[in-house]
């Protein structure tokens, strides 16, 4: 079943467009990556679908709804939501609270308690620092928290800018642990990433952005291909 | 240095940006004050009022500070002015300057040599209070600047030894023409045009612009603000100069809040970003504001008389700053400076 | 020496009030409300023209008629202004302000309106030879009463917790699923409210009122959430409450040079903005982020 399609999408700031025409459509319970050399649009891309950057043109839809344009607070209820570059926590509020926000988004109040009690399996550090102010936390706690807090607004598609950023490996290993983990109950992902290697092991599909475009499509195996890869990133005619 | 090229063709000379304005001003109060003695005192104050909003326009225009603080410069440059020039007579025997400090009483200059005084005191005020002011950055600037004008003005509102306290100031010698005023407003209209060309000008909007970026290319952001500051501060000692020089008398309520507001809404009405938006917003506002006042008085307006009740004026004033601030934030001129209307354009490149 | 006490926190409790309610908004839009002062002398008139009625029938009208006022203000004015530099929504305030005035001017005249309301609050209370104000008391007993239950309000509730959210960072608080239209509209309802309170407690003790009757309040309670701290709510409660306390020991200090204490007061404003350019409780110096 088609959850996420994307249909000839324009996007940018005031004047400059930085996407132009993108489509592409994902299956409930898929896991897409996206990466790109720095400043091709894939933080706009994400941003856009989720409804912080107004679209200028094309559709948007979440299992067949159009969501293009409208509000990211009415985006989220829609069920989709966005861990943003850079994790975004609020430092000067608490853990809990942080948690907290993200039930703002979320329809279903009556099972609030179950799914925080559900995150927190999850991520034990909501349990562990619940009071702390959450700018005392680690990188990669703070990553946890973002996921978590996302995830409390139950979204269908959970969409991932830059999830690894500034972790260390260990740290990052856990994090997409925690990912897979996110996939196998059903949430379909749609991650950007700048390490290729570790998004090609994870995603379904690759797709490669440069210049505001969907450059190349590749499916698990061709994206694991190295040569492949490069050719889809610095184009044709780059060889080893 | 690297500024140069930062910023390098954001403006260039053209002569239409300053002639049109230029010809504007200089045609418009010849026309209107020859028609009647009324009008050409509303052309006197229009004129003072225009160097308050170019002095204006070169601080908060160039560095996107907003300045609340400029009616002190004015303050001072009126009481500099209305000092020098009122007679020994009414600064011995005036019951509110019966405590008037000795040396201020002996102070005495001709008319050219006080706007001169007032300019360069206006000057020095806004270079010292500048020193302090210029280091801080957005709101906590706009507070501070405020704070200055509260200071001045409840020091001169009640210290009876620098002045004339809540009382005025009468008998200051009034500009006999039109001359004196508008050559001023003209030449300070040039120097404007040409500091928002300079380096220094491009170089404070390049900091207006990106504060971050523009200190890692090595402007002294602190620096170039203060020369801009002490720059509008000779203008607004100059401002308030004239308008004692206009009215014939000083008295510091003048200068205040209403005064602070009125300027302000003239330089963002017509846009602060240039010359041509300061002069489009103290044309607009002062010339909407005196048809009103005309038909509030019930007198004609190109033969057109409407009844108005006394207070539509300022009503209409105020309200105009908020529709089109929200119809158009960056004021009627849209932060450019004039162009020549196309057809003029094609014919002087032919 | 009581007396003087309770006079500085009954002024520095209103203050910060007043702060705050500059503070809620400034938080959730960047925008300093110069027409907050016609809050407060709107919701003075109410109990000024309800003077007949019980003083809390005047009140709860007065409450009403001001959040209703601040929320048309933000539909109707700054709704349309989102996102466009702060410093234009600054003279717009400035403007709307203004308008207001003249507004007030046409409708209740340019002299003040007076009327007697509350009169048992001008006696005075005895102990043991000390004697203070009925006026100095409640007033610092309800500001502190009400600053507690603002803090039970920003710490404790959903709203609170998306206001603070909202203060930090709009965007991503949106992308929570934070409304942001509901949270304004309620900020502005809110600082409604508390601009009926200072309405009420200035107008006790001063019922006289004209169209300029909150200008003073209200650019002094600027300074406050400047000196506190603009970024932060605590710090705009506090930052109202040191200007409140000094200009209220500078008035009983100074004797005949209290003229002067505005001077005074700004002053001691310059210096700790020159020390402290983020304010108070600012974390070091940030930059704005607008």
């Amino acid at each position: 079943m088609q959850i996420l399609e994307i249909e000839g999408l324009n996007s940018g700031y005031g004047k400059v467009d930085v996407l132009l025409n993108i489509s592409f459509t994902m299956k409930v319970g898929q896991c897409f990556g996206i990466v790109g050399p720095n400043g091709v649009g894939k933080s706009t891309l994400l941003q856009t679908i989720a409804g912080a950057i107004k679209p200028k043109s094309g559709s948007i839809k979440l299992l067949g709804n159009e969501i293009s344009g409208k509000n990211p607070e009415d985006i989220v209820r829609s069920g989709l939501a966005l861990v943003p570059e850079g994790r975004q926590i609020f430092s000067g509020l608490t853990v809990m609270e942080n948690l907290q926000l993200g039930l703002t988004g979320r329809v279903d109040k009556k099972t609030s308690h179950q799914a925080v009690e559900q995150v927190a399996e999850l991520f034990p550090v909501i349990t562990t620092h619940s009071k702390q102010q959450a700018g005392l936390l680690s990188g990669g706690q703070q990553q946890q928290l973002a996921i978590a807090r996302a995830l409390i607004t139950d979204p269908k598609v959970l969409l991932l800018d830059e999830p690894s950023l500034g972790l260390a490996p260990n740290i990052i290993n856990d994090l997409f642990s925690n990912l897979s983990r996110i996939l196998e109950a059903g949430t379909t992902l749609l991650i950007v990433e700048q390490r290729a290697n570790l998004i090609t092991k994870f995603a379904d599909e690759i797709l490669v952005m440069r210049d505001g475009l969907i450059q190349a499509r590749l499916n698990k195996i061709d994206a694991q291909d190295e040569n492949k890869l490069k050719e889809a990133y610095f184009g044709a005619g780059v060889k080893k | 240095m690297f500024t140069k090229s930062l910023v390098k063709g954001l403006t260039k000379f053209s002569f239409a940006e300053l002639f049109i304005p230029l010809v504007v001003v200089a045609s418009s109060s010849l026309w209107l004050s020859g028609r009647s003695t009324s009008l050409l005192l509303f052309i006197k104050f229009t004129l003072c009022y225009l160097m308050m909003v170019l002095s204006l326009q070169v601080f908060v225009g160039n560095s996107g500070v907003l300045s609340f603080g400029h009616g002190s410069f004015a303050m001072v440059g009126a009481f500099v002015s209305g000092l020098a020039t009122a007679p020994l007579m009414i600064k011995q025997n005036a019951m509110a300057l019966s405590n008037l400090w000795q040396p201020l009483v002996d102070f005495k200059l001709n008319l050219g040599m006080s706007l001169l005084a007032s300019a360069f005191a206006g000057g020095v005020f806004a270079a010292f209070t500048g020193g302090f002011l210029m280091r801080l950055n957005g709101l906590a600037a706009g507070i501070a600047t405020f704070a200055l004008l509260g200071i001045t003005y409840n020091i001169l509102f009640n210290n009876n030894h620098v002045g004339p306290s809540n009382q005025a100031l009468p008998g200051v010698s009034q500009f006999s023409n039109l001359t004196l005023p508008l050559v001023l407003v003209l030449l300070a209209m040039i120097m404007v045009y040409f500091y928002n060309l300079s380096r220094a000008g491009r170089t404070l909007r390049a900091t207006r612009e990106d504060n971050l970026a523009s200190r890692g290319l090595g402007i002294n952001i602190i620096r170039v603000r203060w020369m801009s500051f002490t720059f509008s501060g000779v203008l607004a000692g100059l401002a308030g100069a004239m308008y004692a020089h206009v009215g014939g008398a000083v008295q510091v309520q003048d200068y205040y809040l209403g005064f602070t507001f009125y300027t302000l809404a003239m330089l963002i009405v017509g846009g602060s970003a240039s010359l041509w938006g300061a002069v489009l917003g103290t044309v607009v506002v002062s010339g909407v504001s005196q048809i009103l006042l005309m038909w509030e008085q019930s007198s004609p307006v190109f033969g057109i008389t409407i009844h108005l009740p006394i207070g539509t004026r300022a009503i209409v004033i105020a309200g105009m700053l908020v529709v089109i601030l929200l119809w158009r934030p960056n004021g009627i001129s849209n932060g450019s400076e004039i162009k020549l209307p196309n057809f003029l354009r094609k014919i002087k490149a032919s | 020496m009581i007396q003087t006490i309770l006079n500085a926190l009954s002024l520095g409790g209103t203050y910060a009030l007043a702060s705050l309610g500059l503070g809620l908004v400034f938080g959730v839009m960047r925008l300093v409300n110069f027409a907050y002062s016609e809050l407060i002398t709107i919701a003075a008139y109410t109990l000024v023209m309800t003077s007949q009625m019980p003083i809390i029938v005047g009140f709860l009208l007065s409450v009403v008629v001001t959040s209703i006022a601040a929320v048309l203000m933000e539909l109707l004015v700054y709704r349309r202004l989102r996102g466009v530099a702060p410093a234009i929504m600054l003279v717009a305030s400035f403007g709307l302000s203004k308008l207001l005035q003249q507004v007030y001017e046409l409708c209740f005249g340019a002299l003040p309106r007076s009327a007697s309301i509350a009169p048992w609050m001008s006696g005075e209370l005895k102990f043991s030879g000390v004697s203070i104000t009925n006026t100095s008391l409640i007033t610092a007993l309800l500001t502190i009463v009400l600053l507690l239950v603002m803090r039970f309000l920003l710490n404790k509730t959903s709203f609170g917790i998306q206001l603070k959210a909202a203060s930090a960072d709009f965007r991503t608080a949106r992308l929570l699923g934070v409304r942001a239209n509901h949270l304004i509209t309620l900020s502005f309802a809110m600082s409604g409210v508390l601009a009926a309170f200072v309405g009420a407690i200035l107008v006790v003790g001063n019922p006289q009122v004209e169209p300029m009757f909150g200008m003073n309040m209200t650019i002094l309670a600027l300074v406050g959430i400047v000196i506190g701290g603009i970024s932060s709510l605590p710090g705009s409660a506090l930052g109202g409450f040191i200007v409140g306390v000094i200009l209220s020991l500078l008035n009983t200090w100074l004797g005949n040079g209290r003229v002067y204490s505005y001077s005074w007061l700004f002053a001691v404003v310059f210096i700790i903005l020159l020390v402290r350019p983020g304010g108070l409780l600012s974390k070091g110096q940030e930059m704005e982020r607008v």
